[in-house]
């Protein structure tokens, strides 16, 4: 192991089962498998195409599907994931709701301020220190939550007045989370092919020494691609605190996990430097039609749990396939 | 005092004495500190905690990292509960042998696919978070043998109790094979260099399921005692104690680079992080202080066993050094270089 990769993000070994175009055939042949017989369950089930069902999906999947857009920007970038997005989301509804006073455009710039912030200073100390993106996560969930309570005492913030109803209502015919979410994925994903922040993001991730010697400021990058997970997050927390009228600690519990799912489902590589905010999409999507296809054919929420956990994991075994190096 | 200083196992002693002394100021002489109580509250945390920071702490020796110990907690809890309520030590054994067997499971998975380990624990957390919510149908289950509750966090010795003594009894297990045995050496190896250790004879790929196994058989152990102890398992808790037990871990003198730490050091850093936790209990401030300071230290930690530090470091000084005094970097006045 070189010295300049992260400690447990890289390979255990050097050597390639299968040859590279071989490999990267049988991925795709089995990620196509899986697609279509999800589809085919899908077209089986009674039920799944009825537009209850269905819009249903579309809205419990664009915060998390908010979240695992910026998710994306970290895992590109080389950091596999912050554990803090969660809280980040909870922290910024509260922000959000804190701050309605102002008027709604104020406070929306203060909360995507707030989460761009607490977010950026995690992109920081991992970009410019090079400290292990992991344990720095886990610090700033500590540090978050322990402050938000602090301040908060642990109650929800329910806003005062209804500067927020704007953002209730709908927008071309699709609900406002929806709306939101689409354009997330629709800017994230220009940025990262067309801009040449992307263009750099996808060399830091796949290779942080050949970026800086290529001339790169490989700490400026990571930090940019934290500061746009901190605004998507940002972005899901004030939809959420707008949806449910209030700003509480307990909204974003476990959606950096859901989040991470939908990235690695996706095809989004654990090591960093490929995959796309299309994928993530896809990800989000095939974990949400899961669970509606579950609850549909009368299994438990516990059962919907283990199966995105085995899903999880058969995917990052997947991976070894897609690996080259 | 330097080469002491240097000494990563001493460091968290040396601070625990530090932090003692604080925690004595701050007190200011009311008699809230200095109890049995504190110090059998601190130990209780350190039952809790030391086990599963153990585990990590070997995880990172060998420069990998076991994400799934957070759901292994709460499975291996709901397992002993479940099925230990007219046998505790069947319970145990159960919920033992299956963190064994999961450890291994992971361990085989990333030496025979070549995973990273975030990955590979990570899809393990999410699966046995899932597990655990199944076992136990979505609800917080209940032990129905309050004897065993008592039993387990009774005082022994005024301040010990069954479980940190079992606790402390792992540690030293642990720092026996780590300091004397082949099998120590080779973990230290095999994080440190792996390339190097594998061309040296040393079985990586057997050391790998090894320790993942390990760290899973001392989850488990952590997580069913604790589930004894409060008489009652959930699923939820995916996370609790990840973060301490890391910041634990850490502070105990592992490196995250690999091939750094000792049990004994690990003692010291749980210590110190329960003492913390405890002693901020004990003066009055309020739980959610204790979380700030846990990731307070996490976070100061990371940044000092970051990989650029030094360079930064440097450029800062130099900066500093340049618009502040006037002097270059070796301290010598500056004087305009000819090609200025």
């Amino acid at each position: 192991m070189s010295e300049q990769t992260l400690p447990f993000a890289g390979r255990l070994n050097w050597r390639a089962p299968l040859p590279h175009s071989r490999r990267g055939k049988v991925l795709v042949a089995i990620r196509l498998a899986g697609v279509v017989a999800l589809a085919a369950i899908a077209a089986n089930t009674p039920g799944f195409f009825t537009a209850v069902s269905l819009f249903s999906l579309l809205n419990t999947t664009s915060f998390i599907g908010c979240v695992a857009i910026g998710m994306t920007f970290i895992t590109l970038s080389g950091n596999i994931m912050s554990f803090a997005l969660g809280v980040t989301l909870s922290t910024s509804g509260i922000v959000f709701m804190a701050a309605l006073p102002l008027g709604l455009g104020g406070a929306l710039i203060v909360a995507f301020a707030f989460g761009a912030a607490v977010t950026g200073a995690q992109g920081f100390v991992v970009g410019y220190f090079r400290a292990n993106p992991i344990i720095v996560s886990m610090a700033a969930l500590a540090l978050i939550t322990g402050g938000a309570t602090l301040i908060t005492q642990g109650q929800g913030v329910y806003p005062q007045g209804d500067a927020a109803a704007p953002l209730k209502g709908r927008v071309f015919g699709v609900s406002m989370p929806l709306a939101a979410f689409i354009f997330t994925v629709v800017v994230a994903q220009i940025a990262l092919s067309f801009t040449r922040f992307g263009r750099q993001l996808y060399m830091v991730g796949s290779n942080w020494r050949a970026s800086l010697a290529a001339g790169l400021d490989p700490a400026r990058i990571v930090l940019g691609a934290y500061i746009a997970a901190g605004l998507c997050t940002a972005l899901a927390g004030i939809l959420m605190a707008a949806r449910y009228s209030s700003g509480d600690l307990e909204l974003g519990i476990g959606y950096d996990y859901s989040a991470i799912s939908a990235v690695l489902v996706g095809g989004t590589a654990i090591s960093g430097g490929e995959g796309s905010a299309i994928r993530s999409f896809v990800g989000a999507f095939i974990i949400a039609i899961c669970q509606v296809l579950l609850l549909l054919h009368g299994f438990s929420t516990q059962i919907q749990y283990l199966t995105i956990g085995v899903i999880v994991l058969l995917v990052i075994m997947l991976q070894t396939l897609a690996d080259t190096d | 005092m330097r080469p002491l200083l240097a000494n990563r196992s001493v460091r968290p002693y040396l601070l625990l004495v530090a932090i003692t002394v604080v925690l004595w100021i701050l007190d200011g002489g009311q008699g809230r500190f200095f109890t049995t109580a504190t110090a059998f509250s601190v130990l209780q945390q350190f039952a809790t905690i030391g086990p599963i920071a153990l585990g990590l702490g070997l995880s990172m020796i060998i420069r990998e990292f076991d994400l799934s110990v957070g759901g292994m907690i709460s499975l291996a809890g709901c397992i002993a509960v479940l099925t230990g309520a007219s046998h505790p030590e069947l319970g145990v054994a159960l919920a033992v042998l299956f963190g064994l067997a999961w450890g291994l499971f992971q361990g085989a998975i990333m030496v025979w696919l070549r995973l990273g380990s975030i990955g590979v624990t990570l899809g393990g957390l999410l699966t046995l978070g899932g597990l655990a919510y199944v076992v136990t149908g979505n609800l917080s289950i209940s032990y129905p043998r309050m004897d065993v509750a008592l039993a387990v966090n009774r005082p022994v010795l005024s301040i010990f109790s069954f479980r940190s003594l079992i606790a402390f009894a792992v540690f030293l297990v642990a720092a026996f094979f780590m300091a004397r045995t082949r099998v120590g050496r080779d973990v230290y190896a095999t994080g440190s260099d792996r390339r190097a250790a594998m061309v040296a004879g040393v079985r990586t790929s057997a050391i790998i399921p090894a320790v993942f196994a390990c760290s899973g058989m001392l989850a488990a152990l952590g997580g069913s005692l604790l589930s004894y102890s409060l008489a009652a398992a959930s699923g939820e808790a995916l996370t609790d104690a990840l973060v301490p037990a890391t910041a634990a871990a850490i502070i105990g003198g592992v490196s995250l680079m690999g091939g750094k730490g000792t049990p004994i050091g690990m003692i010291g850093g749980v210590l110190v992080l329960c003492l913390l936790r405890a002693g901020l209990n004990a003066v009055g401030t309020p739980p959610a202080v204790q979380d700030i300071v846990t990731g307070g230290v996490l976070f100061l930690v990371a940044i000092a066993d970051a990989v650029d530090l030094d360079p930064r470091l440097f450029a800062i000084r130099r900066y500093c050094a340049e618009m502040f005094f006037r002097r270059d970097d070796l301290g010598r006045p500056r004087q305009a270089s000819p090609a200025e």
